[in-house]
């Protein structure tokens, strides 16, 4: 990047969902790149926003400028927001909200970083796709934090495997096993509606599942290296050591055959369950090696280690982003986090149907999990959401 | 780990069968007098597929004869004997004397004049009954698995020694093994038709199976054996009772057993108390030698997708080794998929008749292990080596065998499950 002796522009940012990634997201920005300036800061909760505030305010950036009339809380805080004079969102509320947001944002004219995954149903993916071409249209940047993208070690192991290094690619496997995750108990007289948001990784409407809210990470590595269209799935899941209503209606291990066109199968598997074997990667095998962009290695008949550092993808993702929107030629990775996501929901629904599915009719379904009569952009103070069923493999949903 | 000493068993095994199955079925009919003797076998274990054995076996070959029968319980017993006798084979020569009921009938049965044990009762009683067969001399046909647990599996890969040393036939109910389309894909595959192998999946996805309503005054022990799909100390839970099928193949095809396993499973959809404490779905990553790794994927879900069935990818093509192979040597298996049913007993009985005895202890023994390590990184949610599970203490043996009260163990639950 060139600079002036002025400096670049300044770049005025506006971050939405002040919880820990949203929070991580906005330092991360603030580190990414000289003349970046953080503004104004949304949640629906003002404890939230105010711990978030706290935090950022104690960093002591040169770019950290929130001022109080820039705070907004709120479902409907996001708006406010990007009404508020900014020239970039980061859009880090549950994922349920994120087609809402980004088509705001983009309608808005903001430039946007945002977090996996970009939807929890196919109707909200077929919303972000459709966004995503009017930020193109509209020169807008647009990245996702599905950063493996922009680790150098899982680049420059990608790129050899594209190069040929192993091979015809034969077949894969994309791991994501780990302990539980947090959870808050419920406040005295808390209303459910805010009791799930805060609690959203364990409701499907909000997190989209396991499988979707994190797994879209290991999903997103298989996408990106074998580069050809899903076929087909056949999954299976379910919840068998975190079943407490306390944990929602999400499953806690799934586990997908995905077919891909060519003849390609990997096997996804992923498990949240305190006290089991974890273990998060992918691999690739193929007729001359096999790779582990996690790892950064290949071996086989062209053997290679990544040596060297990798900056922190956390905030290289921020920082391509901020520079190719100074370069002219802004980012634009809606279109494949949108695949990414519609290739974890398309196993999560293979698993709760017990059906074997494919992506066209993944990509077409109708299927939208907002509860009934709830608006996103306004639920209203009196909106109870009804109790989330647990699906069941070969019945039909409740 | 490496998987030499069972990749030798493997190929013994499958070229064996390869070239039984290749023979005419009745050439041993005219060139050996040996065949004139008849082979008298007992059955025990004469429930739907132990009576479903019988008949494979008598029509199996010319001068086979079922002789005695055994059941723990005699309704059972009767419906077997009035079924074979109903066939009006001159093979069926039941005498009432030689129809035996309850927990130690086998070794009644087994005291009889007989040539031959067909074991058919649920899994949990194979290592008893496969090693006072083999004891008294008895040639045997086993049904899958043949364990449930470790110690089973130890237990009937020393008696399958044993049967070796003893010059005794050891056949199991891994049909596919005498399956001609499975034969021919898999020797075209060790022959290298797709290159060296890197990958391979396989599949059990139904829907439910059968079971039986308690009836009133049943003991927990004679429910559960009635039921015994449904509990693990006598099925082994569905990836060890009907998966081991699958798994079978994936060792035979790899010729190795795997090296470890992660895996999970759950019971999502069958959770009434008359389903025992199985699961009713598994996947599991196994690794085998050399880093290559096996998808297995099964479950019992009314209402799911089905799938059943094997693929093998390599470098230079893929395979199901039921039916085709493609890539740099394309080929299909182009007659009406064959019985293995029969033929396995014909192998069986041509074995015992030819002098060559098959023993396919080790090879089930080692398949029906497979499974048990799949399950059990499934419960428990931890990677599981072989080695650990081949030498793991866990024994789901009840503390006797007899009626009367046993509770029903706890679903396992990974995390928390030792």
């Amino acid at each position: 990047m060139s600079r002036d002796s002025k400096g670049p522009e300044p770049i005025r940012a506006g971050l939405v969902g002040c919880g820990r990634r949203g929070t991580g997201a906005a330092e991360n920005f603030l580190m990414a790149a000289p003349g970046l300036r953080l503004v104004a800061l949304a949640d629906a909760f003002p404890d939230r926003l105010a711990e978030c505030r706290t935090y950022l305010a104690g960093l002591k950036h040169e770019g950290y400028a929130v001022e109080e009339e820039r705070c907004f809380a709120g479902y409907d805080a996001y708006r406010r927001l990007l009404d508020c004079g900014v020239d970039l969102v980061l859009l880090c509320a549950p994922p349920g909200f994120r087609p809402l947001h980004f088509a705001a944002a983009v309608t808005a004219g903001k430039h946007v970083f945002f977090e996996k995954p970009v939807a929890v149903d196919p109707a909200g993916v077929r919303k972000i796709l459709a966004a995503g071409e009017e930020a193109g249209r509209k020169g807008l940047g647009v990245v996702a934090g599905t950063l493996y993208r922009h680790h150098r070690k899982f680049r420059e192991t990608i790129r050899r495997v594209h190069e040929g290094a192993i091979g015809k690619v034969l077949s894969a496997r994309a791991w994501y096993n780990t302990g539980a995750l947090w959870r808050y108990d419920r406040k005295p007289g808390e209303r459910e509606l805010d009791y799930q948001v805060r609690n959203w990784p364990y409701f499907d409407w909000l997190s989209g599942d396991i499988l979707v809210e994190q797994h879209v990470h290991t999903l997103d590595v298989v996408a990106w290296t074998l580069r050809a269209k899903p076929a087909r799935a056949i999954g299976t899941g379910g919840r068998q050591a975190r079943t407490g209503p306390e944990h929602g209606n999400v499953y806690d291990h799934f586990a997908v055959d995905y077919a891909f066109e060519g003849g390609v199968h990997c096997l996804s598997m992923n498990r949240q369950i305190a006290g089991a074997f974890g273990e998060v990667g992918a691999w690739f095998y193929g007729s001359e090696g096999v790779a582990s962009p996690y790892a950064g290695t290949i071996a086989g008949a062209n053997p290679w280690t990544f040596q060297g550092e990798a900056p922190d993808a956390y905030v290289q993702e921020q920082t391509d982003l901020i520079e190719s929107i100074r370069s002219g030629s802004p980012l634009n990775e809606t279109k494949q986090i949108a695949e990414s996501t519609l290739l974890a929901i398309l196993g999560r629904e293979a698993a709760y149907t017990g059906k074997a599915l494919t992506w066209d009719e993944i990509l077409a379904s109708s299927l939208d999990l907002t509860p009934s009569g709830f608006d996103w952009a306004n639920p209203g103070i009196a909106y109870e959401p009804p109790v989330r069923v647990v699906p069941m493999p070969g019945r039909p949903r409740a | 780990m490496n998987g030499r000493v069972s990749r030798r068993a493997f190929v013994r095994a499958g070229s064996a069968a390869a070239a039984a199955a290749l023979a005419p079925r009745f050439a041993f009919s005219i060139v050996r007098p040996a065949q004139d003797r008849p082979i008298r076998f007992g059955l025990v274990g004469c429930g739907g597929r132990g009576t479903g054995a019988a008949e494979d076996c008598l029509k199996s070959a010319p001068n086979v004869e079922v002789v005695a029968l055994a059941d723990v319980f005699p309704d059972r017993l009767e419906g077997c004997r009035a079924q074979l006798a109903g066939l009006s084979h001159p093979g069926f020569k039941v005498a009432e004397g030689r129809c035996f009921t309850g927990f130690d009938a086998y070794r009644r049965l087994l005291e009889g004049d007989l040539d031959l044990v067909l074991l058919a009762t649920p899994p949990g009683f194979r290592p008893i009954h496969f090693e006072a067969a083999v004891e008294a001399g008895r040639h045997v046909f086993m049904e899958k698995p043949v364990a449930v647990d470790p110690a089973g599996v130890r237990r009937v890969l020393a008696a399958g020694e044993k049967a070796k040393a003893k010059g005794l036939a050891v056949v199991a109910g891994t049909q596919r093994r005498h399956q001609k389309c499975y034969v021919e894909t898999i020797r075209r595959i060790h022959e290298g038709a797709i290159g060296r192998i890197v990958a391979a999946r396989c599949f059990w996805n139904q829907g439910g199976l059968w079971r039986h309503d308690r009836k009133e005054g049943e003991s927990d022990v004679e429910w559960q054996m009635r039921n015994w799909l449904y509990f693990t100390w006598l099925s082994g839970d569905h990836i060890v009772e009907q998966h081991v099928h699958n798994l079978d193949v994936i060792n035979w095809a790899l010729r190795a057993h795997p090296v470890s396993a992660v895996a999970v499973g759950g019971r999502q959809v069958r959770t009434e108390p008359v389903y025992g404490h199985i699961y009713d779905h598994f996947c599991v990553d196994y690794e085998y030698p050399d880093g290559v790794h096996a998808t297995s994927m099964c479950r019992q879900q009314p209402g799911t997708d089905g799938r059943i069935g094997e693929a093998v990818v390599g470098t230079e093509g893929q395979a199901d080794p039921a039916e085709w192979i493609e890539g740099k040597s394309p080929w299909r298996w182009k007659e009406e998929p064959d019985s293995p049913y029969v033929q396995e007993h014909a192998d069986l009985i041509a074995s015992v008749r030819s002098g060559a005895p098959l023993n396919e202890a080790r090879a089930v023994a080692e398949s029906t292990l497979t499974a048990i390590l799949g399950r059990e990184a499934a419960y428990t949610g931890k990677k599981i080596a072989w080695d650990e599970i081949l030498a793991s203490g866990l024994d789901l043996s009840p503390a006797a065998y007899e009626f009367g009260p046993l509770p029903v163990a706890g679903v396992p639950i990974p995390g928390k499950s030792a």
